[in-house]
């Protein structure tokens, strides 16, 4: 029966859908091809009957077999070595986390270089690339060619400052503008009891993960990485560096163990893990955090009866010790997952042709909304998800069922997101808009076989040692004024100049210097 | 030679049933234990998934000199030893104690309300074993630091603290595998025969001298037997829970090699440095089981084989 309705289902979109494009302008062969694909995603993995993939197939005569390997495993990393070690590559190879794997085993062999392909096949995707070239770079190979398409999120934001409002006024506080304000609000919160239990028990600063806590030395001037993974390098006119090596770092670790001493910070944030926001706030105890702009929003909205009066706003980065307002944390422009051709495939031409086709207006709008007359109707031009749709639940979760917002290598459209964001961070997005507070990210860099021996051998131990000094000075089991010196020798003999040194070559190698 | 093959055909057929049986252990060894063998050449290799075990080339002993030119490996393997030494000192007695208090209570509600309090921690996996212990050291809510306010101490951070891991590791791991490992002692101990018991009552010995001139003499095969498998298990650290539990903070008493591995090698994808690691880890396992069996065949004449 099940089944049934499911047939019925994909005959009724193919049938609303094929209409519209009746002029078959976005055929790619006239002879029905059949490839095999491998895409992973711990939530999801490739299935023909999404009705997405349905129309893909009708309006391009390409379709798609599911080749998935490791469906039972969360992780995509065990999934696609499986698919590698078992030696028998399926023809497109996509889903979470590929660029480290296609960007090794490419120039080994294992998938085709797609710079020709895109050159003569594929306009729409060429006249991406043409208008974006850092992004192309940004997934380069290190022998300079592309391996994958990826997936380019849209939208700007990811995480920001947020922080109890009715607290602040519960106190007769103004919204912190810069460190000094902050450092007296995070005491106030703590001292003058503004859940108003009679009890010191606030938890000024937390955070879910620890290495937000680091976060706090931009206010000093310092970094705690150049992109959304923690404790990674960035850049500064061109040069590699790594926050936890520069100056400005000692300053900042110094106030932050002060801050951490005096309890402004949670002193159990190395410990109380994921769910520290959901308790902290529920239980009225914490005042201030740096996450994600939509999924903490959502507590003004689930919180609403629990706690009276909650209200979590988002506030403007506090300006630096220099008066910089710096947002360090944002959305990744192009991300590591998107699909491959590999080399079985039989037919690059076909294949890539198809890639192109999501890049087109009408694939676009498919990867990003699913089917028109079922997940959104055109509104005034712009694509509109429709109620009975928005009812069902949390919109990604919903179109991920019917191969909507899946990672193949397409580029996302904001819009999709924006219908369905809360006010209160479509607010703070505007705020930080209109601040202009983001820096530029560190993309990563492709190494070739020397930098990546380099890298592998000695950056691991040097990253391990950084986070066990840093985690003592901030504890205060150590001070980093008297291990300063020993600190930067200690990290010398480990190589560190030799990581920048080959980093600092790929990185001129891909971005032209 | 025609004669000895049929004298084996002979045994062969008088005897197939316990061939049989024999069989399925047998084949266990040779797909998990033996086929994977193959495999470890990858320690002496420049290993690419894509190319294949084949068809990576060799770089001899490279991975191993990475190792030991590395102060955290050196650390690692100095902590592995530690935790294994004194979980092995402290661990390893209990459980001889558990069996023989058990044996000596005569109220069986008591005996089995008690033995089967104790036995049950070593069903709970890992992941809930660390949530209650990340919970009971916990500096606000956890009921170690409620009990050291109770008393007049200041509440102390437990997990953080280097020096606090090895006993808080230590200790969780006995309270939840001493009970169980009770068991084969408590096994060894009902096959002491009465008689033994029966003929010193006859001679007016104490309850203490039956269990330290009877009890602990007959179980001590089952101790030593259980003490080699133990040594030969020295460097198999429950690394799971250390995982789970620590911190960059405390990686100075917590990294063991396992932890290590699974840094360098799973996380990092540098599966021919973890092989490296794994052999050599195996190595001094197996020399450490054949040198404890020696010296327990040479001294008490009580060995594995």
């Amino acid at each position: 029966m099940r089944k049934l309705t499911l047939l019925a289902a994909a005959m009724l979109t193919t049938s609303i859908s094929a209409p519209a494009f009746a002029d078959g302008h976005l055929r790619i062969t006239d002879e029905p091809v059949e490839l095999t694909v491998h895409l992973h995603n711990k939530r999801y993995s490739y299935d023909e009957n999404w009705p997405v993939e349905q129309a893909a197939r009708e309006l391009t005569g390409v379709h798609l077999k599911g080749a998935t390997f490791g469906t039972n495993t969360p992780s995509s990393q065990e999934a696609h070595n499986l698919m590698l070690a078992s030696g028998d590559i399926p023809h497109i190879v996509g889903g979470d986390k590929i660029k480290d794997m296609v960007n090794e085993y490419g120039p080994q062999g294992a998938f085709v270089p797609l710079n020709d392909l895109i050159e003569e096949h594929a306009p729409n995707l060429k006249a991406f690339f043409d208008k974006y070239p850092e992004k192309m770079a940004a997934v380069s190979s290190f022998d300079g060619n592309l391996y994958y398409i990826p997936y380019l999120p849209d939208g700007k934001y990811g995480r920001a400052y947020w922080m109890r409002q009715d607290w602040l006024d519960t106190l007769g506080l103004e919204q912190p503008q810069n460190v000094d304000e902050l450092y007296d609000v995070l005491t106030a919160f703590r001292n003058d009891d503004p859940n108003g239990n009679g009890v010191q028990d606030e938890i000024p600063f937390f955070a879910r993960q620890w290495p937000e806590v680091l976060r706090l030395l931009t206010f000093w001037d310092g970094r705690s990485s150049g992109s959304d993974t923690y404790h990674d390098f960035h850049v500064v006119d061109g040069q590699i560096k790594h926050g936890y090596a520069i100056d400005s770092y000692k300053t900042g670790i110094e106030n932050i163990a002060k801050w951490y001493a005096e309890g402004l910070i949670d002193p159990e944030v190395f410990t109380r893990g994921s769910s520290a926001r959901e308790f902290l706030l529920s239980e009225n105890l914490g005042g201030m955090t740096h996450d994600w702009f939509a999924s903490t929003s959502g507590y003004n909205i689930s919180l609403k009866d629990k706690v009276p009066g909650f209200d979590f706003a988002v506030i403007a980065p506090p300006a630096s010790i220099s008066g910089k307002r710096v947002a360090e944390h944002r959305r990744i422009p192009v991300k590591p997952d998107g699909w491959a051709i590999s080399h079985t495939n039989p037919d690059p031409v076909t294949t890539i042709k198809y890639f192109d086709f999501y890049f087109t207006e009408e694939g676009r709008r498919l990867a990003n909304f699913g089917i028109e007359g079922e997940q959104y109707e055109m509104v005034d031009g712009q694509p509109i998800f429709t109620d009975e749709f928005k009812a069902k639940g949390p919109i990604n979760s919903s179109l991920y069922q019917v191969g909507s917002q899946v990672q193949r290598g397409y580029f996302q459209d904001f819009n999709y997101e924006i219908q369905w964001t809360n006010p209160s961070a479509l607010r703070g997005i505007e705020l930080y808009d209109a601040g202009d507070y983001l820096i530029d990210q560190f993309l990563g860099v492709a190494f070739n076989e020397e930098e990546q021996a380099v890298y592998d051998k000695k950056w691991s131990s040097i990253s391990t040692y950084m986070q066990e000094k840093q985690q003592a000075w901030i504890l205060g089991s150590a001070d980093i004024n008297a291990e300063w010196d020993d600190y930067q020798a200690t990290l010398e003999k480990m190589g560190y100049s030799d990581v920048i040194e080959a980093m600092q070559s790929a990185y001129d190698r891909q971005y032209g210097g | 030679m025609q004669t000895k093959i049929d004298q084996f055909i002979q045994h062969l057929r008088k005897e197939w049933q316990l061939y049989v049986l024999l069989a399925p252990t047998i084949i266990w060894f040779v797909v998990f234990l033996y086929k994977p063998m193959y495999g470890l050449q990858i320690a002496f290799k420049d290993y690419s998934i894509f190319r294949g075990v084949a068809g990576s080339p060799w770089v001899g002993f490279e991975h191993f000199h990475t190792l030991f030119g590395s102060d955290q490996f050196l650390r690692a393997l100095r902590n592995t030893f530690m935790i294994s030494a004194l979980s092995l000192c402290f661990g390893f007695p209990i459980p001889i104690f558990l069996a023989i208090m058990f044996n000596e209570i005569t109220n069986q509600v008591f005996k089995r309300t008690s033995q089967t309090i104790v036995y049950l921690p070593h069903f709970i996996s890992t992941v809930i074993i660390s949530g209650i212990v990340i919970t009971a050291f916990s500096p606000s809510a956890g009921i170690v630091n409620s009990f050291l306010s109770w008393i007049g101490v200041d509440p102390i951070y437990f997990l953080i603290k280097p020096e606090w891991f090895r006993p808080i590791y230590i200790g969780s791991g006995i309270w939840q595998e001493a009970g169980f490992s009770s068991i084969v002692f408590l096994a060894a101990i009902a096959g002491v025969s009465p008689s033994l018991y029966e003929s010193a009552v006859v001679d007016g010995a104490s309850r203490w001298q039956m269990v330290w001139k009877i009890t602990i003499p007959s179980i001590l095969p089952t101790i030593i037997i259980m003490l080699i498998i133990r040594i030969g298990n020295l460097l198999e650290v429950g690394f799971e829970l250390i995982i789970l539990l620590y911190q960059p903070a405390t990686f100075e008493t917590a990294d063991v090699i396992n932890t290590f591995i699974y840094r360098q090698g799973l996380q990092g994808a540098q599966y021919d440095l973890a092989a490296a690691a794994g052999l050599f880890n195996a190595i001094v396992a197996f020399i450490l089981v054949m040198t404890a069996n020696t010296i327990s065949r040479r001294f008490s004449r009580t060995s594995l084989w």
